[in-house]
């Protein structure tokens, strides 16, 4: 079981995940296109602005796995002290920082046809920009610290700190007036949008879920490289 | 036709402007990405280069990694 998780069986079970995703990624970007710009049709009150959803639900959503993520394998490495959760985490992070930020650009984009303005200090795009800025704090911590035992301990300060803004994230749009729409899809109960509209926002996240892990492989698969080049001479 | 569906009944700059900005930063995340993981397996076989042949050959037979980077480095090269 645990040969299984050698670096060599992980790297190699990478490299086979990666030619996996090249091969099938283009196709289902083109039919989540082909679905978010055409065959999806216009919202009744907003209009053609409604295909941003396509690129900005879906951005946001990973936004805030990706910090999930890292809270979780945080909280896993204090207390089994596997490094293996460091480097993910390091991987990860990157990528929940470019999606946060897409999910705030599309947003605002979204925000001036709908609402009149660029942006507005209310509770979601408010705790979206906390997560953006936890993000920025944790990426630093790699980028400053130099003794890896001082990094993991920072790291995981900031992500367990950061998690409490998570909750906030989710239920800012009911617990204050603000101008953001509440949750239209829900996990428990019924969804208040349209399966022509769900569909169409299901394929691109599928799109998202892709990009993110193929960029997760090719971030991870370089860490082992660091690693194994540093350990050369001790192989 | 099409200028119907550019314009989006006049939402096409937010729309377009929105999927561009998508497009562009994930392709150049990609592409960074990518360079970096090239730059390191490079940085690995110059350091495997720099071993006597027989600290070579034991790394190799030693580490399925070593072997599949430098299978890699081939293929692409």
């Amino acid at each position: 079981m645990f040969k299984f998780f050698s670096s060599s069986n992980i790297y190699s079970v990478i490299q086979k995940l990666i030619k996996f995703i090249n091969s099938i990624f283009f196709l289902i970007l083109i039919i989540g296109l082909t679905f978010a710009l055409v065959l999806s049709p216009p919202d009744y009150i907003q209009g053609d602005s409604v295909r941003i959803m396509y690129v900005h639900v879906p951005s946001a959503w990973l936004g805030l796995a990706c910090f999930s993520f890292i809270t979780l394998f945080s909280i896993f490495n204090f207390i089994f002290k596997i490094k293996n959760f460091y480097f993910i985490n390091k991987s990860i992070a990157p990528i929940g920082l470019l999606f946060t930020c897409l999910a705030i650009v599309t947003g605002s984009l979204w925000g001036q046809p709908t609402w009149g303005t660029w942006w507005a200090w209310d509770a979601r795009l408010t705790s979206m920009l906390v997560l953006m800025l936890f993000y920025i704090f944790y990426i630093l911590v790699f980028k400053l610290l130099n003794k890896e035992e001082l990094i993991i301990k920072v790291s995981s300060i900031i992500a367990i700190i950061g998690s409490i803004n998570l909750p906030i994230i989710k239920y800012s749009v009911e617990w204050w007036t603000t101008l953001h729409q509440p949750a239209s899809i829900k996990i428990i109960g019924s969804s208040s949008i349209h399966s022509t509209m769900l569909l169409p926002l299901m394929v691109m996240l599928l799109v998202f879920l892709l990009y993110a892990a193929l960029i997760f492989l090719m971030k991870y698969k370089t860490e082992i490289i660091r690693i194994k080049k540093k350990n050369i001479k001790r192989i | 036709m099409i200028t119907e569906f550019i314009s989006m009944n006049g939402y096409g700059l937010f729309v377009w402007l929105s999927f561009s900005i998508v497009f562009i930063s994930c392709a150049a995340f990609y592409f960074k990405t990518k360079k970096t993981l090239r730059k390191y397996e490079q940085e690995f076989l110059t350091e495997l280069q720099t071993l006597s042949l027989e600290e070579k050959n034991r790394a190799l037979k030693s580490s399925k990694v070593a072997q599949q980077i430098l299978a890699t480095s081939s293929k692409t090269n």
